[in-house]
């Protein structure tokens, strides 16, 4: 069921791509699963509609034979769903583009760990699709589950020849206590790193695989302290994210992502590691997850040391002029899927210097922060231990009464401890606001950003 | 003899009249210089430590506002005084929550205290003492020697009311006896050696000399000629002194005082080279590192006794003595044009503009090529006697 959805995503996809190079990723996307009584047992019924502008144009009777025998060979027809499922979609995105139905015999798959899979896949689409808003509905044994993946901050990032990316940058980490109110990034700032060229692996060529393959690396670094420019960080995940050159995501574990960690190398984690994170955890949080090992001495970061992760988008690119019609592109899709571990084996060390160098790149970052707060640490320390010597020295009264009046304390030794905490912390979370950020303006709508979950 | 020591400085004791009547004149316009009192210099400390205090309660980052001593935007000529910090400086802002600037921040917090319990006991130290106190933190003795001059013009209190001293580098010789602060006798008689000039000069007293002149000598090279020569038996009675290059502060200070005492033309011998010609300028105008303390560093009747462009010529030093001008000395020398006490002294222009023409300079060395005593024999006497000054 999880494929014929993909593919119906993907037809959406590549049809707007071949239209419109500029089209506009955005509108709604419905995904209805109920189950049906029959005699030989319960079977699963799916609709997917589509509405709104990144499915403009699409023509639903032309597409009839290539949907019903090239990407849904083991489907069956299945009833039409209940219309008004349909009108509070159509509500929101306006009129359908697309209503496709089929029917899984064997409901026996639909299961809870499968939705999980089902929900785990969609967040993954609409991390790279921002402009989508899903909604999902499950009507199983009299129960209904709906979730919607809506989007709270989106980011554009351009790709050249392509249309540009709408990213979900939202970030959902809580700001620590002593943030003043609109003064904390509440999303990422993708960076987009080198295109890479892939070459084409002799097996993949044998199966009709041409044409020119790339992959385009873009990060996305949660959450974002620019703002804080001396806080410390300590990067503790990295996740791993594959697209399809339609934007579908790539699901299943990658060896070779799984054994990345090896030949990385990376000098700037000098005694950290990388390890990739159960199977389990793989599948459910989508991607290949890296856990980054911490130095002894950072196991005892301080408590304005901010925790991050990478998130690492590698969308694949495909283009030859010798393949248009959407059935073949659609081909071509499934063999790059298909032959991945392939391609990327193929070009191991250009693949595994790129995401080096995109490594290199967040891990210096948090290096000279590290290495500013070092410093800011120390001097701190001189500050405090030279006021504190003149104010204990002095024979002003008026000048020492004056000192423990304004931090409200009643002698020297409640001085210094009242002053190392409180220069500590004005130092460290120096805030200096940035137009960029995603700060102020959230404040104003304070929208949940996580997948609405209701039960019925 | 007497009638031929007298034609030896009719010249010389023209100027002193000269110079005596402008200083009159001047008195009534010279601002008072009344020490600051230590009570106040450690109240003057404690109101930046409270700023601090005040500042982390309020949960902002403490800042340090140091006045801008680099700045030729932030000095004014005055030809009574020389070159003078204006009132309402441009600052630098020193942040204590930036990274690139709370080292700095740091520095100047140790040294606040450490001169604040200086003041308070009376005690003093060394520029070098603080620096050996806490290499790692200060990196470098200049750093130290910065942040003290820093702290002084804050304050707005001259580095020795700090109680921090400099070894001073800077040697004089000549007729001239003198108290140190402790007691110490000093006597710069000695024909063969000379006496370093004192690091707490504020201390001198009971100065006694009956010197015609003082003459300031750029280079130790040159100082150490005259030495040798016995310049100072030879042109009794005078004194002479070298900071050894671009002065340090007791060297001025001790010209300064000098001056104050005795009231005699102060001569400059230096190279005739842009460099010269600049060490000659702080000596009589000041800096503008140290313009917050004009008022007892300048000795603005300083008088330009050579090596001048125009002796080059006058003279016919020969050519092989002579160097060629290089591009960064045409480039001071057009600096040192432009600079706003220059208008008041059109023949130190004319010299000037002449060795942008020739394009050369020399050193005091090279009258040596002439002959090999011809600086202490024949040039200097003469250029006393005849008042060959600029």
């Amino acid at each position: 069921m999880l494929r014929e959805i993909r593919q119906v995503l993907r037809l959406v996809l590549l049809l707007g791509k071949q239209r419109q190079r500029r089209c506009e990723r955005a509108g709604g996307l419905l995904v209805l699963l109920w189950t049906e009584a029959r005699a030989s047992g319960q079977s699963l019924n799916c609709t997917v509609a589509a509405a709104g502008p990144w499915c403009t144009g699409i023509k639903m009777k032309a597409l009839q034979p290539d949907l019903k025998e090239n990407m849904f060979p083991c489907t069956w027809p299945c009833p039409e769903p209940d219309p008004e499922e349909l009108c509070a979609f159509t509500d929101l995105y306006g009129s359908l583009r697309l209503l496709l139905s089929f029917q899984m015999k064997d409901a026996q798959l639909f299961n809870p760990e499968w939705t999980d899979h089902m929900e785990s896949f969609l967040h993954t689409f609409s991390l790279a699709n921002a402009g989508i808003k899903i909604h999902l509905k499950f009507i199983f044994n009299q129960k209904t589950l709906q979730q919607e993946f809506r989007v709270k901050i989106k980011s554009k990032v351009a790709q050249a020849g392509d249309p540009s990316l709408s990213l979900d940058v939202t970030c959902n980490t809580q700001p620590p206590e002593c943030v003043k109110k609109g003064c904390w990034c509440q999303g990422g700032h993708p960076v987009p790193g080198g295109r890479l060229p892939l070459s084409i692996p002799p097996q993949a060529m044998d199966q009709g695989l041409y044409g020119e393959l790339s992959v385009q690396p873009v990060t996305l670094l949660r959450p974002c302290v620019l703002q804080y420019p001396n806080l410390a960080t300590q990067l503790t995940h990295i996740q791993v994210l594959v697209y399809s050159p339609s934007n579908v995501p790539v699901t299943g574990p990658s060896a070779f992502l799984q054994n990345l960690p090896a030949q990385l190398g990376c000098p700037e984690l000098s005694q950290r590691g990388l390890h990739c994170s159960s199977f389990k955890d793989l599948v459910l949080s989508g991607g290949t997850v890296y856990k980054v090992e911490q130095e002894m001495l950072e196991e005892e970061s301080s408590p304005s040391t901010i925790q991050q992760s990478l998130l690492l988008f590698l969308f694949l690119q495909h283009s030859d002029p010798f393949t248009s019609h959407i059935s073949d592109v659609m081909a071509t899709e499934a063999l790059i899927e298909q032959h991945l571990e392939d391609i990327l084996s193929n070009n191991r060390q250009a693949v595994t210097t790129a995401l080096q160098t995109e490594l290199k790149n967040t891990l210096k970052a948090q290096n000279r922060r590290k290495k500013d707060q070092e410093k800011l640490r120390s001097a701190v320390d001189v500050i405090l231990s030279s006021s504190i010597s003149i104010v204990s020295c002095s024979s002003n009264m008026d000048f020492r009464q004056a000192c423990l009046n304004s931090m409200k304390v009643h002698d020297t030794h409640e001085l210094s401890a009242s002053l190392c905490e409180s220069l500590r912390r004005v130092t460290s979370w120096k805030f200096t606001p940035r137009g960029r950020c995603y700060s102020a303006q959230m404040e104003e709508h304070p929208e949940s950003d996580e997948p609405t979950r209701t039960e019925i | 003899m007497a009638s031929q020591a007298a034609e030896q400085f009719s010249e010389v004791d023209k100027l002193r009249v000269q110079l005596l009547n402008n200083v009159e004149d001047m008195t009534d316009c010279q601002p008072d210089d009344e020490p600051v009192s230590s009570r106040e210099i450690l109240i003057r400390i404690e109101n930046i430590i409270l700023g601090i205090v005040t500042s982390v309660s309020k949960g902002e980052a403490p800042v340090l506002a140091l006045p801008n001593r680099s700045s030729w935007a932030n000095v004014s000529f005055d030809s009574a005084i020389g070159l003078q910090m204006s009132s309402g400086p441009s600052v630098s802002i020193i942040r204590s929550d930036c990274p690139s600037s709370v080292t700095k921040f740091a520095q100047i917090l140790k040294i606040l205290s450490v001169i604040y319990r200086l003041v308070q006991r009376n005690s003093y130290a060394t520029k070098r003492d603080i620096y050996y106190n806490n290499t790692q933190l200060f990196g470098s003795q200049t750093a130290v020697d910065s942040i003290v001059d820093d702290i002084s013009c804050m304050l707005k209190v001259p580095r020795r009311s700090l109680h921090v001293l400099a070894t001073s580098k800077g040697l004089i010789a000549g007729d001239l006896r003198y108290m140190e602060e402790d007691g110490t006798r000093i006597d710069c008689h000695s024909s063969s050696a000379a006496v370093a000039v004192s690091s707490n000069i504020a201390g001198i007293r009971n100065i006694v000399s009956s010197a015609k002149f003082v003459m300031i000598v750029e280079k130790d090279a040159t100082f150490q000629r005259l030495l040798d020569d016995d310049f100072c038996t030879k042109l009794c009675p005078c004194i002479i002194i070298t900071g050894k290059g671009v002065p340090d502060v007791n060297s001025r200070l001790m010209v300064r005082k000098l001056w104050d005492t005795l009231h005699i033309p102060i001569f400059a011998l230096v190279d005739a080279d842009p460099h010269g010609i600049e060490i000659m300028c702080i000596y009589k105008y000041g800096s503008v590192a140290m313009s917050f303390e004009a008022h007892s560093l300048t000795v603005p009747s300083v008088m330009w006794l050579g090596l001048l462009p125009s002796d080059l010529q006058r003279l016919w030093v020969p050519e092989d003595a002579l160097i060629p001008l290089t591009k960064r000395d045409e480039s001071k020398l057009s600096s040192l044009l432009k600079r706003p006490y220059l208008s008041s002294q059109p023949d130190w222009q004319k010299e000037m503009e002449l060795m942008q023409q020739t394009r050369v300079k020399a050193e005091i060395q090279s009258l040596a090529a002439i002959a090999p005593d011809f600086l202490t024999s024949i040039y200097l006497p003469n250029k006393l006697r005849y008042g060959g000054w600029v």
